[in-house]
């Protein structure tokens, strides 16, 4: 039953994937990137990580995509005819960009990835609650990270202001 | 009493024990038996609940026209049924046989997706909302987070409506309602987090559970001074989460003609419609949950006191809209960034301070 | 909450966390009244950050559960980020205040970016690398672009942030691949469990991700091929973010790179005994490193902006630094371990680079000028900058009595030692080659006529930073010995 479902969306995000990069109308592309994120909410709750699930959902889906959206509607770039770009870029991006998925393929392909599993298998997350879990986690191990990704929002918000304000100063 | 008060739980178990018993009849393995008979449950909770929503959307019709004639000294529908209560029904018939226009130049998939994309998420965050006493589709222990993601799907769809239908007034509208869903989702995900620290759950049932003192009245509104100005933010900010008087530019019609939904017509508008009524239907259901003890009361069976609640909220909403003006854009994004954002805030802090004072004196 | 002698080792970055607020608030609170004060706060938390540092001086511990390092190695490029910071915010000054409405933003975005430096030398996880090479590179970018109404200093940030955005996704897949075949983070455990397989197919894995993980750090050093961004965005940029960007993420690059590959990979990295063949990712680093300074290197020879050659000196700069991590080699008792030829390296090019950029600033302060020819008599309208100039391009090219010299001498030494003699010899020919480019300059400034014979008058602080780093090129040139204790101490992290 998870297989089944695992499948689906993952199959769905793949598709999806390849659209947001293929479609030439961006808006297009930004729709296709909700797939993606929904798609991707789907497999973590297969994850047993609900609350990754539906801050996923909450963030990129609600938040940063409608920005996206908001950014294209704003610029309004229309379609891309593939004009700009340089004429033997393409094929060189294709055929670098195939070499290196090759390379990934045969590597990962190759190898069972040998991770030790953590500690938080799906039992122990029930037993304790998933939320609980990466609450606890966000305010003793990864108190740094936590704090310090506080900073860097604050700082990558106030530097947007300052660049995208009207000039109220002289 | 009793056999009133859990009617429906009584019900599902009688058709679960039916189920398995026919299903019985068919010497299935064990697990196979309780995965179709878990299967067809959930189906017959899908229906039922579907069912229950659109006669819910149906009243609220009624109930809002009437509201509205009632204030502005009109009579209001009463030709269809008695005190025109058939008239939603005739409506809804009306719609599903009107042709249905796409715009020449529209753009036809994401013209059409667009009132599911809407409409779908609203029927999807009903799945964890307590209706009564063990009557829940799901629980979910994130679902308050479940409520507002799923949410904020919907914003996704009144893009692509004003996008797709390739119509100035639409693109206006929806860029509007983009803006105002997406500003105001945060003062509204800010004051759930003051009673998630209250609760110490997301739980919708755990929240309901947690305001069952005082013989069941012992709710979060009363949980002084963070639950009421939880409240009064959430009820504000959800109002102008379901686009509604005074929150309702995106469709202004004086302005856009109808903002994002210009262009649509027949069952693809009736869509967008149902999908209003389902969202302003499920703020008010919320906001019964993590303020007025949801299902939570004396002597009615709990489904009942769920309902009374739920209308009174409602009643509220239709109150307020027929009562104020319109917003002016530029005022509502700074309502919610300056005024809302800021006591949400402010209440978080308030609650995570006053939890264990409020605790300790008894009211939560 | 962490104990109170958490708190004291993390003391430099609390500091600059709340002095980069405090200007932010005082900014807003009160506006024009506080402007001149701003940056006198920022440098003051600079100078207290520094004397944290040296107050922690010769702690070696793990914190946050093994995710930061508080080592001598840390230390010591927290010792180059404060003073870094200081000596840009004094020369920003005055070249803003001609320039920007929002310098209290400025220095509090300024502030960040040292504290972002730090952070990255301190990481030893690779959630806290990735995310504290992000917070740099966003300071950065806002840096870069601060000057709102010049349309290069728009694209630079754009450029600038383009290139940074794509490395940093690329360089966050190859450290996904790396938890992902390890299952940790923790860059000990990841050596660990690395140790731990014999699966030959672990060490493909190992190889790809490290290479991936290559593109984001070679992105912050300016790295052959990751390089195009830097002349563009060095020409628009501010010139004190110049300054910045030259020195700071390139620093704390090396940084990341070195913990990384000593920390996480050195099984990978480290030379095995003799009979055994060269490993792939030295190998690769020494390609990448030749590209790096012979590209650098020519380009550089025909620029004729003044920052835009400085621009591709510090790409070829960068090649040499890499020199080091190639031959690095911690056994043994040698002096050439590589990793203090790098470390010097980087101490050295500081000041070196920081004094040639206070000298364009100064010159283009009073006169705007940026162009190499408008350089022409030079010495004759500023002598001290123009006499100065000389002092930091020998430095940059290496030679003595300069401090540039001494980092030059530990690299190349360190590559002779581990056998890589065409590594070292076509170090040597690509700094022959840097010569002619810097001294063009110098030819410029000493023996063309001047156009306008008028005297250029320096701003005070300016004079002070550029004589300050002249000092210590020439300092530790004459007395290197402090800078080699302190490259050695700094080993320890890995002994």
């Amino acid at each position: 039953m998870d297989l089944i479902v695992f499948y689906l969306f993952a199959t769905l995000a793949v598709i999806a994937a390849l659209g947001v990069v293929a479609l030439r109308n961006p808006v297009h592309a930004a729709l296709c990137l909700a797939v993606v994120f929904i798609s991707l909410a789907a497999l973590y709750v297969l994850l047993s990580a609900p609350f990754v699930a539906a801050a996923q959902v909450m963030i990129y889906a609600g938040a940063i995509l409608i920005l996206f959206v908001f950014v294209i509607m704003l610029l309004s770039p229309g379609v891309d005819q593939g004009a700009g770009a340089l004429k033997w870029q393409r094929p060189l991006a294709a055929v670098f960009g195939l070499a290196l998925a090759v390379e990934l393929i045969l590597v990962l392909a190759s190898a069972v990835l040998p991770a030790a599993r953590g500690q938080y298998t799906p039992e122990r997350l029930a037993q304790i609650g998933d939320v609980q879990a990466i609450g606890a986690l966000l305010f003793t191990d990864f108190l740094l990270p936590f704090e310090i990704t506080s900073l860097l929002l604050l700082v990558a918000m106030v530097g947007v202001i300052v660049l995208a304000k009207k000039r109220v100063r002289s | 009493m009793d056999l009133l008060n859990n009617l429906f739980v009584n019900l599902y178990d009688w058709l679960a024990g039916a189920l398995h018993a026919l299903a019985a009849g068919l010497n299935l393995v064990k697990d196979a038996e309780n995965a179709i008979v878990a299967a067809v449950m959930s189906l017959v909770v899908i229906v039922v609940l579907l069912l229950w929503l659109v006669l819910m959307v149906l009243v609220l019709i009624w109930l809002e026209r009437k509201n509205a004639a009632r204030i502005q000294d009109r009579v209001g529908p009463n030709r269809v049924g008695p005190f025109g209560l058939l008239q939603p029904v005739a409506d809804t018939i009306k719609m599903f046989i009107k042709e249905d226009i796409v715009p020449t130049n529209a753009d036809r998939l994401v013209h059409t997706l667009a009132p599911i994309v809407v409409a779908a998420p609203a029927v999807l965050a009903f799945a964890v909302i307590p209706w009564g006493k063990g009557m829940f589709p799901v629980d979910l222990n994130i679902g308050v987070l479940w409520v507002v993601a799923v949410g904020s799907i919907g914003t996704i769809g009144i893009f692509m409506a004003g996008y797709g239908s390739n119509n100035k007034y639409s693109l206006l509208g929806g860029m509007r309602a983009v803006a105002q869903m997406v500003s105001y989702e945060v003062p509204q995900v800010l004051t759930i987090v003051a009673i998630v620290l209250m609760t110490g759950s997301l739980s919708l049932n755990k929240i309901v559970d947690a305001q069952s003192g005082w013989g069941g009245m012992q709710w979060y509104i009363f949980a002084f001074p963070v639950g009421p100005i939880a409240f009064i933010v959430y009820y504000l900010s959800a109002l102008a989460e379901v686009n509604r008087t005074p929150f309702d530019i995106p469709e202004g019609e004086s302005e856009i003609v109808a903002g994002h939904h210009t262009e649509y017509s027949g069952m693809k508008w009736g869509l967008f419609y149902v999908g209003e009524y389902f969202n302003f239907f499920l703020v008010c259901t919320i906001a019964v949950t993590l303020f007025f003890g949801g299902w939570q009361g004396p002597l009615l069976p709990p489904y009942v006191w769920f309902l009374i609640k739920v209308y009174a909220l409602i009643l509220l909403g239709m109150w307020i809209r027929m009562t104020w003006p319109r917003f002016r854009v530029d005022q509502l994004m700074g309502f919610a960034w300056k005024t809302l954002v800021p006591i949400a805030l402010v209440n978080i802090i308030l609650a995570a301070l006053a939890t264990p004072i409020l605790k300790a004196i008894g009211l939560i | 909450m962490p104990d109170a002698q958490t708190l004291t080792l993390i003391s430099p970055e609390l500091l600059l966390s709340i002095f980069g607020l405090l200007i932010l608030l005082v900014d807003v609170i009160w506006r024009e009244k506080s402007q001149s004060a701003l940056p006198w706060l920022a440098i003051l938390g600079f100078a207290l950050a520094l004397a944290a540092t040296l107050y922690i001086w010769g702690s070696n511990i793990s914190l946050f559960a093994g995710m930061y390092m508080v080592d001598m190695f840390s230390l010591f490029f927290k010792v180059v980020a404060s003073l870094a910071g200081i000596l840009i915010t004094l020369v920003s000054i005055d070249y803003l205040r001609q320039r920007t409405p929002y310098r209290g933003e400025f220095f509090a975005i300024f502030t960040f970016s040292i504290l972002a430096m730090m952070l990255v030398a301190s990481s030893a996880s690779l959630l806290m690398i990735y995310l504290s090479i992000e917070f740099l590179s966003y300071t950065s970018y806002l840096l870069t672009g601060f000057l709102r109404e010049d349309k290069k200093s728009n694209e630079a940030a754009i450029k600038y942030f383009l290139y940074g955005a794509v490395t940093s996704a690329v360089m966050l897949y190859g450290l996904s691949l790396l938890y992902g075949v390890t299952g940790s983070l923790n860059l000990t455990d990841i050596a660990a469990a690395f140790s731990a397989t014999v699966d030959s197919t672990v060490r493909m894995i190992a190889l790809v991700s490290t290479m991936l993980v290559l593109a984001g750090l070679g992105f912050k050093i300016s790295l052959v091929p990751f390089h195009q961004w830097a002349p563009d965005a060095y020409e628009g940029a501010p010139t004190p973010v110049t300054a910045f960007l030259s020195v700071g993420p390139k620093a704390v690059g090396f940084a990341a790179l070195l913990r990384v590959a000593l920390t996480a990979l050195p099984q990978w990295v480290l030379p095995a005994p003799p009979p055994a063949p060269v490993k792939e990712i030295p190998l690769v680093l020494a390609v990448v490193s030749i590209i790096t300074m012979t590209l650098g290197n020519l380009i550089a020879l025909r620029q004729t902006n003044v920052k835009r050659l400085l621009a591709y000196s510090s790409i070829a700069q960068a090649g040499y630094m890499l020199i080091g991590v190639v031959a690095v080699n911690l056994t043994g008792n040698s002096p050439f371990s590589g990793l203090n030829g790098i470390l010097i390296y980087l101490f050295a090019y500081l000041f070196t680079n920081l004094g040639a950029f206070i000298c364009v600033i100064a010159i283009e302060n009073a006169t705007g000028i940026v162009e190499i020819p408008e350089y022409a008599g030079l010495v004759k309208r500023a002598p001290l900058v123009a006499a100065l100039f000389v002092i930091f391009f020998l430095s940059l090219a290496g030679i003595p009595p300069t401090v540039g010299f001494i980092g030059k001498f530990f690299v190349f030494g360190a590559a002779l030692r581990e056998g890589w003699l065409y590594l070292a010899a076509i170090g040597v020919i690509n700094s022959v080659i840097s010569v002619f480019y810097y001294f063009a300059v110098v030819r410029q400034a000493f023996f063309e006529a001047p156009k306008d014979a008028t005297p250029i008058r320096l701003a005070p602080l300016v004079t002070l930073s550029l004589v300050v780093s002249a000092a210590l090129v020439l300092a530790f040139a004459i007395y290197p010995q402090p800078l080699l204790n302190l490259a050695a101490w700094s080993m320890g992290m890995v002994k």
